[in-house]
């Protein structure tokens, strides 16, 4: 058989698994509501789940605006910068093993429990892997480049513009990719733990009325922002395949990525 | 000097420029010491000569290259391309093409060709006609639209020839150009190397490792030592133009190759 | 000499840092209710050091991270062989475990609470959920990261399995699975956190989002210079055995 094939039907019998457990009752409904009474408890919701939906991609885009803007910002100064990069690169790197959920409780009491604080939370989450990447693509562009650009007597600006931004661009993607997942999840986590609006908050409030259906329509809707997050932004790099060659970096942050070196931490 | 407009490297009288290096010294540091890379290098460069740089690694080939290319200032003495200092890159006056992988992966091939001519604003029409006929004169016509991850190695040096050549400048500086290529590529690239030259007429100065392309390709060979890097022999080649294949096992050709080698190896 | 420069260099941030958060605090710059000094915060961790709950909420959440990690790694690690191993398993699981490795594993956290309950397995299990897809790829990358010609000359001198096991995958493994070790250390820690933290009765993350909850900023901030205390020195701890073994990357 071959093996996109098997995989399908993996897919598939998991579906049906999850339809046909819960149903037999071999795995209670608690622990696992069936995918057609969590679609119908999505459906009959719509409204309550869409205006809580509204309410996390208001959140989800500013914090992305901070967290990407910044980062790319601050990592290409740093990257481009020799001495700040040896000096600050490996601290940063450090303050990534800290699990930064704990920074939350803080915002929320200087900010309160409503939109800000989850702002705050999630625009530093995704900021530092957003800032790596980016000063990571921007130090490994291949010098020959820039030199070549000199030797046909490009300026300061000219290089920056037609040589050092096209070829930090797959770099400067992935960092986005990787810090827009982690924006993702920094909104809903902190939905989840403290608020009064969003998707995360509608999932705890059904989980402590062990409303099981209601709490995985919840779950299935994070999921679809993430995947369809994902697939957006793979759908840019693919337009700009034609740059993966740009640097030998962008190489290397993917292999990064794929070994979890920057990849989301929950 | 003339204009730069209107002319084409096919049609136009040979651009080629005189190259005048008088007692150029580098000095580097390195973990605060000095380092001499090249002592008291003096050379003379007719116009249109094809003159090659050989010499043990680290013996400054490459940074005499980049000084004439106004990459890098000579510490001491000055150079003269056409009778006035290169203080700075001047793609009027100098082309250089680089190993491979200096090519822009972002643009076509004739958006790279093109790209000292954006540099400086030249109109969008003319950029293209200009490319398009540095493209044909390396023998790349109909390839402009392709990435360069599109073209073999050979391919792309061409692009990269084009690219030099774009701007009509009367110096080619080649850093090692042919050096990540296969045995194959290498003669051919040569041979279409001395075939451009030949229809331009440019002055060229050609860095590599290869003793056997060196004296293929040279009308003049400077042999330079390491450590410091100065210059310890320059030969004059004699042999007939155009250069063929059977030339490389002729005899005038061997005793050519080895008594640059026995320089080499005497100072390496 | 310049990497002593550097870590001086680094130190003095750090401490200009917490220069700056003194100054700001006690100048009244900020309201010191919200943000208390680095001085009055380090001692409120001095004294919570000292505090008996505080210790065993600590002991909790080790064993949670050392229970939710010893499982995850020995079973993520022989899955990720498998994938790594057999070309066929691979092409099948590789894009769906590329997937689950994707997508948030937070989300998942009350489905545990809905399943175990609330207690140390439901915070074990999260913690193990949230480590093994890391495990899984990163011992893949471990033993595809074996060059070929290794085996090649091993089994072309006589190497037999264990040989080859003990003198050649080990090795030249070494430095990728300690990457992976400290890696998937992250991701434990920070699951098995957030777990307490989103309902617990005990752990140190319960303690943290407690002490949020009570608006008691100066045990709030001295939580969080403590785990990012630990979580750094475990960090560099790895690291530095991992620079030990570096000259084995090649």
């Amino acid at each position: 058989m071959k093996p996109s094939t098997l995989r399908r039907l993996i897919v598939i019998a998991l579906i049906a698994l999850w339809e046909i457990l819960p149903r037999t009752g071999l795995v209670p409904e608690l622990f696992l509501p069936s995918l057609s009474s969590t679609l119908k408890a999505g459906f009959t919701e719509a409204g309550e789940y869409g205006q809580a939906l509204l309410v996390t991609l208001y959140e989800v885009g500013v914090s992305m605006a901070f967290a990407c803007g910044g980062g790319i910002l601050l990592g290409a100064l740093v990257g481009s910068l020799p001495r700040p990069r040896v000096l600050i690169m490996p601290m940063v790197s450090s303050l990534y093993a800290v699990p930064l959920v704990i920074l939350y409780p803080v915002f929320t009491v200087w900010l309160g429990i409503g939109s800000e604080s989850k702002i705050a939370f999630a625009s530093i989450y995704g900021f530092l892997p957003t800032m790596l990447a980016t000063a990571a693509g921007i130090q490994t562009i291949d010098p020959q480049l820039l030199l070549a650009a000199r030797s046909m007597g490009a300026t300061l600006t000219q290089r920056l513009v037609r040589v050092v931004l096209p070829a930090a661009i797959p770099t400067v993607l992935s960092g986005l990719r990787i810090g827009g997942a982690l924006v993702i999840v920094g909104v809903v986590v902190s939905e989840m733990l403290i608020s009064s609006a969003g998707i995360g908050y509608l999932i705890s409030r059904y989980r402590t009325i062990l409303d099981s259906p209601h709490v995985f329509a919840g779950v299935l809707l994070v999921l679809a922002m993430a995947v369809a997050f994902n697939a957006a932004i793979k759908w840019i790099e693919r337009k700009c395949a034609i740059w993966q060659t740009g640097t030998r970096g962008a190489q290397a942050t993917d292999d990064d990525v794929a070994t979890g070196a920057m990849q989301p931490a929950t | 000097m003339q204009p730069l407009a209107n002319v084409t490297p096919l049609r136009s009288p040979p651009r080629a420029g005189a190259i005048q290096i008088n007692d150029v010294g580098q000095v580097y540091k390195a973990r605060g010491q000095d380092v001499l890379a090249l002592s008291q290098v003096s050379l003379d460069i007719k116009p249109g000569r094809f003159v090659v740089l050989v010499g043990p690694s680290g013996c400054g080939k490459s940074t005499l290259l980049m000084m004439l290319a106004g990459l890098r200032q000579p510490t001491s003495g000055t150079i003269l391309i056409n009778g006035t200092p290169i203080t700075q890159p001047d793609p009027d006056r100098v082309g250089v093409v680089f190993q491979e992988a200096s090519l822009f992966p972002w643009l076509t091939a004739e958006d790279n060709v093109e790209f000292p001519l954006a540099l400086r604003g030249v109109s969008k029409a003319e950029r293209r006609a200009r490319a398009e006929e540095a493209l044909k004169l390396v023998g790349l016509e109909g390839f402009g639209k392709r990435h360069p991850q599109e073209l073999s190695g050979g391919m792309k040096q061409r692009v990269s020839i084009a690219r030099g050549l774009v701007q009509d400048p009367p110096v080619l500086l080649m850093d090692e150009p042919f050096a990540a290529l296969d045995e194959q590529t290498r003669m051919t690239m040569g041979d279409e190397l001395l075939r451009i030259w030949a229809a331009t007429g440019k002055t060229v100065v050609f860095v590599t490792h290869s003793l056997t392309e060196a004296v293929y390709l040279a009308d003049e060979v400077v042999v330079m030592s390491a450590r410091p890097g100065r210059i310890v022999d320059q030969l004059q080649i004699p042999l007939p133009r155009p250069r063929t294949y059977e030339m490389l096992s002729g005899d005038a050709f061997s005793s050519l190759r080895d008594r640059i080698w026995r320089h080499i190896r005497k100072s390496a | 000499m310049e990497r002593m420069t550097n870590t001086l260099a680094r130190i003095a941030i750090v401490l200009a840092l917490f220069a700056l958060w003194e100054v700001l605090s006690r100048m009244g710059i900020v309201n010191p209710r919200l943000l208390p000094s680095a001085s009055d915060t380090l001692a409120t961790l001095c004294d919570l050091l000292r505090r008996a709950s505080v210790r065993n909420d600590l002991l909790v959440t080790a064993t949670e991270v050392l229970a939710a990690f010893a499982l995850a790694v020995p079973v993520g690690a022989l899955i990720g062989f498998l994938v790594a191993e057999n070309r066929y398993f691979a092409d099948v699981t590789k894009p769906l475990l590329f997937f689950a490795f994707s997508i948030p594993k937070s989300i998942f956290l009350p489905m545990f609470i809905l399943v175990f309950g609330v207690g140390f397995s439901q915070k074990v299990g999260f913690g193990f959920f949230s480590t093994i897809f890391i495990v899984i790829m990163s011992t893949t990358t471990a033993v595809e990261s074996i060059k070929v010609e290794y085996l090649t000359v091993a089994r072309s001198y006589g190497a037999t399995a264990i040989q080859t096991a003990w003198r050649v995958y080990l090795p030249s493994m070494l430095p990728v699975l300690l990457e992976a070790l400290r890696i998937s250390m992250i991701f434990n820690l920070t699951g098995v956190i957030l777990a307490e933290m989103y309902a617990s009765r005990d752990g140190i993350g319960h303690q943290i989002a407690t002490w949020g909850e009570n608006f008691q900023m100066k045990q709030l901030l001295a939580g969080v210079v403590m785990i990012a205390v630990i979580a750094i020195a475990f960090n560099e701890m790895i690291r530095w055995v991992e620079t030990r073994c570096s000259h084995w990357r090649t």
